[in-house]
């Protein structure tokens, strides 16, 4: 578990939000309130979503005629938005105690790439990504060879 | 039994019209109560369920739900704005009677929703505003639902119960739509003139499109051009063959599953089916009422009031129903008034059907007054506000309305020359 998380306000801006997760070369970030408590996640993936217009989603095949501009317009359109409207609110957490094997069941069965992690009031305390697992796998793996 | 028909009649509108409740859940409810509480027998609930009704519009959206996934709606659009150079002047005019065409042989929801996405990307590569496009969109969707018998849920329920062929339509509402087209395409150029201005690279970007990217399924497409001509052909040929609406429908959907060899499941599944069930409910509401006897003193009390003048009635019909369309949804409206019509037809001498045209022309046309008069209407503003384009009530009405009134005054001078 990694102590130092990346987190960000429900009202940050897309704009913010975007400046930090290149600063701290992340893709996820987790959304916590003014008492700490985590509200939602927010990864590259959700702001990505929010700039492709919903017509675009809709009609993918059109996305090949739209004008080269969309791009810049719609970033300029939503560079205020506030992280709240685009974040994902169905969290799954995890506790500082859990097993490894519940916090990788979650991952899995979600297919979510990142887990914070709260204490017993829900208040964010750390968080698990990708690299964390890959480290205990290795972790496991080195065990077997010595 | 009167009051309680009366009752349960009037809360179910009450909850349909103010969407307190999902329309589908009021109308089924109230539909459950009536027979429920003795006020008709389930046999008599049923026998009033217009099942051709439901098999066409069952048949046409499983049709269509899976024609669409061809991208040959699409593909069209695209194509008109090529061939019309990018001048986002005739671009707005060919688009707008493509709107109409589709409206007329899919419903108007399908089609607002297969053409937005189109008519931001035009719009977008041309650098003009969406917003005309939109309006001319909403209006001509709903002309177009009023030319033909499939184009606008009211003109099926109409055409089953008053047994009008697919021709019929053509004959009777087709010319006197494609005047009202006309004259509110050119009027709507009029006003959203100074919109149309775009640029040379603008242009040029509409010119490099190649519609036939569009297509995500060619074979698919062949089928469904098969599949939407065999329905086409059925609906012309009814006076040959008697078939009806429903079979001719429902076939064509089901020659469409064979020649696609598509699973059904997830193509059934987009069946509307929370539409279908509203219809069902619907039609017991109205068969409680009628069963009563409040259909035929209402019929009476109107013939008693205006009298057997059929100018005079047609007439009333027209606007009121325009009037009703306008602010509530026409499909229930129409229901209602469908026995209501029956019962004076048979009372007085009416020429030719004019009232049943008066109830098309009046519920298809006065949708479009209003934001909310059709859901077409709600569907476009609801795209349009997504991508910042805000569609006020007061300022699409503005716009809509004189236009509305042009439609149903045209309307009424061609049931004026036509028919009396």
């Amino acid at each position: 578990m990694q102590r130092k998380v990346t987190a960000v306000h429900p009202d940050d801006t897309v704009e913010e939000v975007v400046k930090l997760m290149l600063e701290k070369k992340t893709n996820g970030t987790v959304v916590v309130d003014d008492e700490n408590n985590v509200v939602g996640i927010l990864s590259s993936w959700d702001i990505v979503q929010h700039i492709v217009p919903d017509y675009l989603e809709t009609d993918s095949n059109l996305a090949a005629f739209e004008a080269a501009d969309v791009f810049c317009k719609r970033t300029k359109e939503v560079a205020q938005d506030p992280v709240s409207l685009m974040m994902t609110t169905k969290v799954r957490t995890a506790k500082e105690d859990d097993t490894l094997i519940h916090a990788l069941t979650l991952l899995a069965k979600f297919h979510i790439r990142q887990l914070p992690v709260v204490d017993e009031h829900n208040h964010l305390i750390g968080y698990i990504n990708r690299t964390d697992i890959k480290r205990a796998v290795g972790d496991v793996l080195r065990e077997d060879t010595h | 039994m009167f009051t309680t028909a009366l009752i349960l009649f009037g809360l179910s509108f009450l909850f349909i019209i103010t969407e307190k409740v999902h329309r589908t859940v009021a109308a089924l409810t109230g539909a459950a109560l009536m027979v429920l509480l003795g006020v008709i027998s389930q046999d008599r609930a049923l026998e009033g369920v217009d099942f051709n009704t439901i098999g066409l519009l069952i048949g046409m959206m499983v049709l269509v739900g899976i024609a669409k996934h061809s991208g040959m709606f699409q593909a069209m659009a695209l194509y008109i704005v090529k061939k019309a150079r990018g001048n986002p002047m005739a671009v707005y005019i060919l688009l707008g009677l493509l709107v109409m065409i589709f409206s007329a042989l899919l419903d108007n929801v399908t089609t607002v929703l297969l053409l937005v996405p189109v008519i931001m990307v035009i719009t977008n590569n041309l650098n003009v505003s969406p917003y005309p496009y939109l309006v001319s969109t909403i209006l001509l969707s709903n002309i177009g639902g009023a030319m033909t018998l499939i184009g606008d849920p009211p003109n099926i329920l109409i055409g089953s119960a008053a047994h009008l062929s697919f021709n019929d339509f053509l004959i009777h509402l087709l010319p006197v739509c494609v005047i009202i087209a006309v004259v509110t395409i050119f009027g709507l150029v009029l006003v959203y003139k100074k919109d149309f201005v775009t640029t040379k690279e603008a242009r040029a970007s509409v010119l490099k499109f190649s519609p036939r990217e569009a297509i995500t399924d060619m074979p698919l497409l062949k089928h469904s051009l098969i599949a939407i001509g065999v329905v086409i052909v059925g609906f012309l040929t009814h006076d040959l063959t008697g078939l009806d609406g429903a079979t001719i429908a429902l076939s064509g959907a089901a020659l469409l599953l064979v020649l696609s060899l598509r699973d059904p499941e997830d193509h059934l599944k987009d069946v509307e089916w929370p539409t279908i069930f509203f219809f069902v409910g619907l039609f017991i509401l109205v068969t409680g009422i009628e069963e009563v006897g409040i259909i035929d003193g209402i019929a009476h009390y109107i013939l008693q009031k205006i009298g057997s003048d059929g100018f005079m009635l047609a007439q009333v019909i027209l606007w009121g129903s325009a009037f009703m369309s306008a602010i509530v949804d026409n499909i229930p409206f129409v229901t209602a008034m469908i026995p209501l019509i029956t019962e004076i037809n048979a009372a007085g001498n009416m020429p030719e059907n004019v009232l049943w045209w008066s109830l098309a022309l009046g519920a298809d046309i006065g949708g479009n007054a209003t934001l909310v008069g059709a859901s077409a209407n709600v569907i476009v503003a609801g795209l349009a506000k997504k991508e910042n384009q805000h569609m006020s009530f007061l300022g699409y009405m503005k716009v809509a309305l004189p236009f509305t009134m042009v439609a149903l005054v045209i309307s009424s001078i061609y049931i004026a020359i036509r028919y009396f």
